[in-house]
C-alpha cells in the first residue's frame, strides 16, 4: 500500500485540497490584515457559489464560461453586502463584537441554504468535458485536478500581481499594515476594504464550484469547517503575510491528506481533529507561523 | 456589612419561591411541557456559565460545546446500569471507581462529570487562554473540534458515532434547578468579590490589569475552569434528561446557540443568561411545530442567527445589559491599537 | 492676503477629556511655522486635527479661507495639505518606491508623479540607491527622509511635520532641518511640531508654545527665546 504511486496519489489530493485551502486563505487573510477580522462568513460564501453554479450550470444550462463568472459576480457581490450591511457598522469596536457577527451571518446564510434549497446534499456532477479519466504508471487522475490545480494558480498569480503592482493593491498592502496611517495619507480606507471583502468572497465563491466539482457532492453545513480551516491556514502561514496565507494552504492541504493516507484507516476519523491539533501547535510554538512578520508577534 | 444582607436574602427568598413554583409546575404541567422547562434550565445553567468565561472575564471561548459533553459522557459511563453495559457494549467501571457492578448515584456522577470538565479545561487553558481575543476563540473552537473527534472515535468508551442511549431518566426540574440555584451563586460570589473585580478588570485592559498586580493567567483560568465545571454539569443533567446522546450533539451549533443566548440576554450580567436561554427556548419550542409540519427545515437556526446578527448591530449590550462606558475612547483605541497589530499573544 | 491655515477655537477630546482647548493660532503662506510643548501638551492630537482623523466638538478649521472642519481626511489631502506623522508612519512591508508612490495616491497625473519621484529622488539620493528596498530596513534618518519624500510626493501647499528628530543624531537633524529650510523654499508652508525647542526655533518664522491644549506663548523666535520661562524649561536654562 505504501508504494510511491500511493505516495504520489495522495500528494496530489493534498495539493489540490491545498489549492482550495490558498485560495481561501488569501481571501480570508486581506481582510483579516485590515480589519483583524476572522471571517467566519467567508466560509458561507463557499455554499453559496456551490450552490449558486449548481443552478447556474446544471438547472439553468448557462454556458460554463458565463456561469463561472456570474458565480464569481454573486460572491463579489455577497462579500460587499456583508461588508456594507454589517462590518462597516462595527468598525473600531471591540474584537470580538465582529467575530460573534460573523459567526451570526455564517449561521444566517447556513441555515438560509438548508432552509431554501435543501437540507439533503446534492450530488454536484462533475462538468463532463472536466471528467475525463487519464491513466498512468503512477498516477490516476481527471481533467478536474488539472483544472482545478491551473486556475487556482492563476487566480493567486493575478492576485500577487494586482497586490503588488497596481495602485489599489499597494494600497490594500498598506492599509492592511496601518489602517490609520493610510488613511492620514489620503488613502479611502473604506473602499479599500470593500475592494478586499468583494475580492476574498468572489474568490471563495469559486472554490465553492471548485469543491463540488472535485468532490462531487455540496451540502448547506459544506462551508463551515473549511471556512475555518482557511484560518488555520492562515495562522499556519503566517499571519499578515499573503505569500504565507497561500503557502499555509498548501502545508495544511498536504498535512491533512497525507497525515490521514499514512496513518492506519480508522484514524481516518481524525481528520478534522488534527488540524485543529496543528492550529493549536502552530499557535503554542511558533504564533508567528512560517512567513508571518516575528517582530510583530511580541507586544 | 449591611448592604449584603438583603442581597443574599433574595437568594434564599427567591429559591423558596422557586422550588415552590416548581412544586406547583411538577404537578400540573404536562410531560411536553416539563421537559421544556427542565431544558431552559439545564440551558441556563450552561449560559451562565458561560457567562463567566465570555461576559465576566473577556475570554470569548467557542468551545464550551466540549465541556458539555466531557460531562455528559463521563456522567453517563458512571450511571450506566450494570446489567444493560454489556448489551451496550460500554465497559464496566474499574476498581477505582467502584468496581465492575457498581453504577453511580446521578448527584455524585454530574460532579464527577464536571471535575473532569475542569481539568480538561485546566490542560486546555494554560496553552490557549494566553493567546489574544480571536485566536482564543478560534483555538478553543479547534479544542471542540478534537473532543467531538474523540468521541467520535474512541468506540470503546462511547460507543462513536451511534453514541449511547437507555441512559437513566434522572433529571428532573428539582436537580436541575437546584443546579441552577448553585451555578448562579457561585458566579455571583464569584463576580461581587474582589476576584471578580480583578476578572473585569482584566476583561476591560489586560496590561493594566498586570500593572495593578493581577497576574493574568490565574485569573482567567480560574474563570475557564468553573465555567468548564458547570458547563459540565449542564452536559451530565443534558444526557440524563434527554436520555441519549450522540458526538455530532455537542458541534458547534450547540455553541452557537448558547453565546446566542448569552449575548441576547446581556454578557457581563447576572440574569441576562438565564433571561437568553428561556426567551430564546421558548422560540425555539414555539416554532418547532412549524418547522416541522411544513418541513422548513432550519428556520430556528436561522431565526437564532437573525437574533445574534439585529442585537449585535443595535443592542450589542443585550435584551438585559446596560450600555458599559468605555473609559478609553474610540479614537484612543483605534490609535494605540496600531502597537498590537498583528501580536496573537497578550 | 487670508492665511493659509486658521484654527478657530477648537476643542477636542478623548472620551471626557479634553486634549485641547479652544486652540487658535494661524499660519500664513510661506511661513514655517513651529508647534512646541511637552508631551501631552496637544501638539500631535493638533496635527491629526487639521488633518481630518480627529474631528473638534467646538471651533473651525479654515485652510485658504475655506472651512474644512468636517472635511475627511482624503479629500484635505486633495486640497494640499500632507502630514508627516509622529514616528515616521511609513509602511514597512513595503518598497521605498512603494511609499512613495502611495503619497501621490490621490493623484491621477501619471507624468507628474512620475516627475515628482524623480524630484525627491534628487533631494534625497540615499532613497534612490535604496528604492526597491523595504522600508522596514532603513535607518531611522533614512526613514524620515522617506516619510517627508512621500509627504511632498502629494504636492502639498501645507506639510505638517510632527516630530521630525526624534530618535534621531544631532547629525542627521541638521541635515533634516536644513532640508525644511529647501522645502518652505520651494514654496511650501509648513507647521512643524517639535519637543526639542532649540533647532526648531532657529528655523520657524513663528512660534507658538502649548501647554496642556492651550497656546500658552506666541511670537516670533527672538521674542520666545528670550522669555525667562522658554529658557527654563525648553531651552535648558
Amino acid at each position: 500500500m505504501f508504494s510511491l504511486s500511493y505516495f504520489l496519489q495522495q500528494s496530489m489530493n493534498g495539493i489540490i485540497l491545498g489549492c482550495i485551502y490558498a485560495l481561501l486563505a488569501l481571501g480570508m487573510t486581506v481582510v483579516y490584515g485590515i480589519l483583524r477580522l476572522i471571517n467566519f462568513a467567508h466560509g458561507a460564501l463557499i455554499t453559496l457559489g456551490a450552490f449558486f453554479m449548481y443552478f447556474v450550470f446544471f438547472r439553468l444550462g448557462l454556458p460554463f464560461v458565463a456561469a463561472l463568472f456570474l458565480v464569481l459576480g454573486f460572491g463579489g457581490a455577497m462579500g460587499l453586502v456583508l461588508d456594507l450591511v454589517a462590518y462597516r457598522k462595527l468598525r473600531g469596536g471591540p474584537e470580538v463584537a465582529l467575530l460573534i457577527t460573523s459567526l451570526g451571518f455564517y449561521t444566517f446564510i447556513e441555515n438560509f441554504t438548508k432552509l431554501i434549497v435543501s437540507p439533503q446534499p446534492y450530488a454536484f456532477k462533475t462538468p463532463e468535458f472536466l471528467a475525463t479519466l487519464y491513466r498512468t504508471p503512477y498516477l490516476t487522475f481527471r481533467t478536474v485536478d488539472v483544472f482545478i490545480i491551473f486556475s487556482s494558480l492563476l487566480i493567486m498569480l493575478a492576485f500577487h500581481l494586482f497586490v503588488k503592482r497596481t495602485k489599489l493593491g499597494i494600497a490594500m498592502r498598506a492599509t492592511a499594515e496601518n489602517l490609520e496611517v493610510a488613511n492620514l495619507m489620503g488613502i479611502e480606507v473604506n473602499r479599500v476594504i470593500s475592494v478586499a471583502f468583494v475580492l476574498g468572497s468572489a474568490i471563495a465563491a469559486f472554490t465553492g464550484f471548485l469543491w463540488g466539482a472535485k468532490y462531487g457532492q455540496i451540502s448547506y453545513d459544506m462551508g463551515f469547517l473549511t471556512g475555518v480551516k482557511a484560518f488555520v491556514a492562515v495562522v499556519v502561514g503566517g499571519v499578515g503575510s499573503i505569500p504565507g496565507a497561500m503557502l499555509g494552504g498548501f502545508v495544511l492541504g498536504l498535512a491533512e491528506i497525507l497525515s490521514i493516507a499514512f496513518l492506519p484507516t480508522r484514524f481516518a476519523e481524525y481528520r478534522d481533529g488534527i488540524v485543529f491539533a496543528i492550529l493549536i501547535l502552530v499557535l503554542l510554538i511558533r504564533p508567528s507561523g512560517i512567513m508571518g512578520i516575528r517582530e510583530e508577534v511580541r507586544v | 456589612m449591611k448592604r449584603r444582607i438583603p442581597q443574599e436574602l433574595w437568594f434564599v427568598v427567591g429559591g423558596l419561591v422557586l422550588f415552590g413554583a416548581l412544586f406547583v409546575a411538577e404537578k400540573t404541567l404536562n410531560r411536553y411541557l416539563l421537559h421544556i422547562l427542565i431544558l431552559m434550565g439545564i440551558y441556563s445553567i450552561a449560559t451562565v456559565s458561560l457567562n463567566l468565561t465570555n461576559g465576566y472575564t473577556g475570554l470569548f471561548s467557542l468551545g464550551h460545546a466540549a465541556f458539555m459533553a466531557i460531562g455528559a459522557y463521563t456522567s453517563t459511563l458512571l450511571t450506566f446500569p450494570v446489567p444493560l453495559r454489556e448489551a451496550y457494549d460500554l465497559p464496566r467501571l474499574p476498581w477505582f471507581l467502584g468496581g465492575p457492578d457498581a453504577a453511580w448515584s446521578f448527584f455524585p456522577a454530574l460532579l464527577v462529570g464536571g471535575a473532569l470538565a475542569s481539568c480538561a479545561a485546566l490542560l486546555i487553558g494554560a496553552p490557549v487562554l494566553r493567546l489574544r481575543g480571536h485566536y482564543l476563540s478560534v483555538a478553543s473552537l479547534g479544542f471542540m473540534v478534537i473532543v467531538v473527534t474523540f468521541a467520535k472515535t474512541l468506540k470503546g468508551i462511547t460507543r462513536g458515532p451511534m453514541g449511547i442511549s437507555a441512559i437513566p431518566l434522572y433529571t428532573n426540574v428539582y436537580w436541575t434547578f437546584l443546579w441552577l440555584f448553585i451555578t448562579m451563586y457561585v458566579v455571583w460570589r464569584i463576580v461581587n468579590s474582589r476576584f471578580g473585580r480583578a476578572l473585569m478588570a482584566l476583561r476591560e485592559d489586560e496590561t493594566a490589569a498586570q500593572v495593578l498586580g493581577i497576574y493574568p493567567m490565574k485569573y482567567k483560568l480560574f474563570a475557564f475552569v468553573v465555567g468548564a465545571f458547570f458547563a459540565g454539569v449542564a452536559g451530565g443533567l443534558y444526557a440524563h434528561l434527554t436520555k441519549a446522546i450522540r458526538p455530532f450533539e455537542f458541534s458547534f451549533t450547540l455553541t452557537f446557540q448558547i453565546v446566542v443566548m448569552l449575548i441576547v440576554g446581556g454578557m457581563g450580567t447576572m440574569s441576562g443568561p438565564v433571561v437568553g436561554a428561556v426567551l430564546l427556548l421558548a422560540l425555539r419550542y414555539a416554532l418547532k411545530p412549524l418547522e416541522e409540519h411544513l418541513k422548513l427545515y432550519g428556520l430556528i437556526e436561522l431565526v437564532y442567527a437573525l437574533l445574534l446578527i439585529v442585537i449585535m448591530l443595535w443592542k450589542p449590550e443585550g435584551l438585559v445589559g446596560r450600555k458599559r462606558v468605555s473609559a478609553r475612547g474610540r479614537q484612543e483605541r483605534k490609535e494605540e491599537g496600531e502597537w498590537a497589530r498583528f501580536s496573537i499573544l497578550r | 492676503m487670508i492665511s493659509l491655515l486658521k484654527v478657530e477655537k477648537i476643542t477636542v477630546k478623548y472620551g471626557v477629556i479634553p486634549a485641547i482647548q479652544e486652540l487658535e493660532f494661524e499660519v500664513e503662506r510661506g511661513q514655517i511655522v513651529a508647534l512646541l510643548g511637552a508631551n501631552g501638551a496637544g501638539k500631535t492630537t493638533t496635527l491629526k486635527t487639521i488633518m481630518g482623523v480627529l474631528r473638534p466638538v467646538r471651533g473651525r478649521i479654515f485652510y485658504d479661507g475655506k472651512d474644512i472642519t468636517f472635511l475627511p481626511a482624503p479629500q484635505r489631502v486633495r486640497l494640499g495639505i500632507a502630514l508627516v506623522p509622529e514616528g515616521r508612519g511609513i509602511f514597512n512591508r513595503l518598497t521605498v518606491r512603494e511609499n512613495l508612490l502611495l503619497g501621490a495616491y490621490h493623484r491621477r497625473d501619471q507624468e507628474g508623479i512620475l516627475q515628482d519621484l524623480e524630484e525627491v529622488y534628487r533631494l534625497f539620493p540615499r532613497l534612490k540607491e535604496r528604492e526597491n528596498q523595504v522600508a522596514g530596513t532603513l535607518s531611522g534618518g533614512e526613514q524620515q527622509m522617506l516619510a517627508i519624500g512621500r509627504g511632498l510626493m502629494s504636492r502639498p501647499r501645507l506639510m505638517l511635520l510632527d516630530e521630525p528628530s526624534l530618535g534621531l543624531a544631532p547629525l542627521v537633524v541638521r541635515e533634516l532641518y536644513a532640508l525644511i529650510r529647501r522645502i518652505r523654499e520651494n514654496g511650501v508652508t509648513i507647521l512643524l511640531v517639535e519637543q526639542s525647542a532649540p533647532m526648531a526655533i532657529g528655523v520657524a518664522d513663528y512660534v507658538y508654545v502649548l501647554e496642556t491644549g492651550v497656546v500658552k506663548i506666541a511670537g516670533t523666535p527672538q521674542e520666545v527665546e528670550s522669555l525667562e520661562e522658554v529658557k527654563k524649561v525648553y531651552l535648558g536654562g
